[in-house]
């Protein structure tokens, strides 16, 4: 996708792999009070039970609510209100109602300040204990709105909600079917709402910072749930690509070109939402990120956490291919428990496997006797494991031997010894130069074409001043493509870069002789339908004439010809 | 008069839906309960906004004083919510 003039691209934490289009609508999330009355105009007695009538109703709303997620999203989730009833029911805060009551405030008013001191409490507070602060301001928002009348928040159909934040009342109480999708201004992937709109499959973009409360009500967005961006103003293009993506239906089976040739289309997954890439018809994960289990966190990850995730995956593809990408820290990615000596150049510095087979090395054995003995149990199915950023055979070889020693080792614990299919990431130049020897000695090759792009021409994919350059059309990225895919072995070759996830490249990449496409969850169906137009021998003409392609524009018109 | 010290053993401590469990429970009882950690102060069990304030982690020791008539079955109960591993 390349961006417009118009159209303007804020980033924040993608939580749902979902798309919505639609005009912006603010949830007002500080209801509004009018000056309170004067003291004497206020009668204690009927706002105490004004408050004590709003907590009934409140509960039974929250009951109610309670039920419906259950039912909805699940039993745990459910138990988010089981907090919120407590909160309601507390002590302390009807204490404290009752003083502001005494003190001369109505009761909307007694409620806000009551809650004003444990809000900036529990905000103060390190940790997941800020988002007490976030269940008290619901409870809070709930007693103030039952109060005043105002249980409904009347939002227009088709929306995309906006919000400072996002409370779990916020979340369950949302249509599916009629909002468009949600932003938020805070809050993370792993708050309570966060967590109900992704069981919703809802689009929902978190954390997008201040540029958010920029936008006025009316505003056309693009909430893109799975790449983190809410894209304001879309242009046509962007506009009609994501509702494309919106609309298409899963294909649930593999998928063959017109001419029944298979091309399996994979998920890329960085968190643990196998379930989610399923359901957009994933025919099993082409690209498991397995830093996710290491970062943001104090000590690594032990070999049974590890053992269990590569298990939850291979469950989540009974009948597919799970490929596991060995830890690719390092540089610009720092693991909090190990500190590196800073780096000029940490894209040119160890990375992946260099610190996999050096430094992290007791990190990387832990880790490969985890695939082991996820590989080889009964349920689910096939792991992979692929080696990142290799540059050379010998790197290559020493991390076969690390994971022949790891097989050896649990096999003799009893575990059955299961040869997983091994491959590695052609990432770097080097490894495309030496494709054909790296392919004699592994089961396939997968190309990441974001690092091999930014590798084979040397500009910084961080570095907006060279964005130009990072063009993986470029005819010398696809030169390297051509010069895996023609390795003369038995490897099968794979795509799991970006580039795989867009359906006006499919052919191209067919073409090139790639036989898996691994991509964004949200990218499977209009990929899977893509495959189904396409006739092998016309796109192998079609790759024929953009390796003879001389600029990447020539490439691109080639693409727009088709 | 029970007064017992224990581990607290669920994933995410004594934070939302543990403490709300803990909390709801306490509140089903007529005796006065009370909790506390290692050196902090005792606080009202039946209050979520003095038991989320703990801020009690998973491995903490906590101190449970249960006072009264239902005093035996409170205890057994809470100590049940406390010591128990969270099921997803």
């Amino acid at each position: 996708m390349t961006e417009s003039d118009e159209e303007r691209r804020l980033e924040g934490t993608g939580v749902t792999p979902a798309v919505g289009v639609g005009p912006v609508h603010w949830l007002a999330a500080d209801l509004e009070l009018p000056d309170p009355p004067d003291a004497d105009a206020v009668d204690p007695s009927t706002e105490r039970e004004r408050v004590a009538d709003a907590r009934e109703r409140a509960l039974e709303a929250l009951d109610r609510e309670r039920e419906a997620t259950a039912e909805r999203v699940g039993e745990s989730e459910a138990e988010i209100f089981d907090a919120h009833a407590a909160f309601l029911t507390d002590p302390q805060l009807e204490d404290g109602i009752d003083e502001a009551i005494d003190d001369g405030l109505p009761a909307a008013h007694a409620v806000r300040a009551a809650f004003e001191d444990p809000i900036a409490q529990f905000e103060a507070m390190e940790g997941s204990m800020a988002e007490r602060a976030d269940d008290l301001r619901d409870v809070r928002d709930r007693l103030v709105r039952t109060l005043l009348g105002r249980e409904s928040t009347g939002i227009p159909s088709g929306s995309v909600l906006l919000a400072e934040r996002l409370t779990p009342s916020d979340t369950t109480g949302l249509d599916p079917d009629a909002v468009a999708g949600v932003a938020t201004v805070t809050g993370g992937r792993t708050a309570h709402a966060a967590i109900l709109a992704r069981a919703l499959g809802l689009p929902a973009v978190v954390g997008v910072g201040e540029e958010l409360r920029e936008l006025e009500a009316g505003t056309r967005v693009v909430v893109d749930g799975e790449r983190g961006l809410v894209i304001v103003d879309p242009d046509p293009e962007t506009r009609a690509r994501a509702e494309r993506e919106r609309d298409l239906e899963p294909i649930a089976e593999p998928v063959e070109t017109a001419d029944d040739r298979p091309i399996e289309v994979a998920a890329n997954v960085g968190g643990d939402d196998f379930a989610a890439a399923a359901d957009r018809g994933a025919d099993g994960i082409g690209l498991f990120r397995t830093e996710f289990l290491f970062l943001d966190r104090e000590e690594p990850p032990t070999e049974d956490e590890q053992y269990e995730a590569y298990a939850d995956a291979l469950e989540a593809f009974p009948d597919g291919r799970v490929i596991v990408r060995t830890l690719d820290v390092g540089g610009d990615k720092p693991l909090p428990y190990r500190e590196g000596a800073p780096e000029r150049n940490p894209f040119l510095g160890a990375r992946g496997i260099r610190v996999a087979l050096g430094e992290l090395s007791d990190l990387f054995e832990t880790q490969l006797r985890a695939i082991c003995r996820a590989a080889a149990t009964e349920d689910g199915g096939d792991l992979a494991v692929m080696f990142p950023m290799i540059a050379t055979i010998e790197e290559l070889e020493e991390a076969l031997a690390r994971l022949e020693a790891a097989a050896s080792e649990v096999a003799e614990e009893g575990v059955d010894r299961e040869r997983p299919e091994v491959g590695v990431m052609i990432e770097t130049p080097s490894a495309a130069f030496v494709a054909d020897e790296l392919a004699a000695r592994v089961d396939f090759l997968s190309i990441g074409t974001n690092d091999l792009t930014q590798y084979v021409m040397a500009a910084d994919r961080e570095n907006e001043r060279v964005a130009n350059l990072q063009d993986p059309l470029h005819p010398a990225v696809l030169r390297a493509i051509d010069r895996t895919t023609s390795h003369g072995s038995d490897a099968w070759v794979g795509v799991c870069g970006e580039l795989a996830g867009d359906p006006a490249v499919t052919e191209l990449l067919i073409g090139l002789g790639v036989e898996e496409l691994s991509m964004s969850p949200i990218a499977i169906p209009a990929v899977k339908r893509r495959v189904r137009e396409i006739d092998s021998a016309e796109a192998r003409a079609l790759a024929d004439r953009a390796l003879e392609a001389e600029t990447r524009e020539d490439v691109r018109t080639l693409l727009d010809g088709e | 008069m029970i007064d017992r010290s224990l581990t607290v053993v669920p994933e995410n401590g004594l934070h939302a839906r543990p403490a709300a469990r803990f909390v709801s429970t306490a509140s089903q009882y007529d005796s006065v309960i009370e909790v506390s950690t290692e050196d902090g102060e005792p606080v009202d069990a039946s209050s979520m906004l003095a038991v989320t304030g703990l801020n009690v982690r998973s491995g903490e020791r906590v101190t449970l004083s249960v006072d009264g008539p239902d005093e035996d079955a409170a205890f057994e109960a809470l100590e049940e919510i406390l010591t128990t591993p969270e099921e997803e």
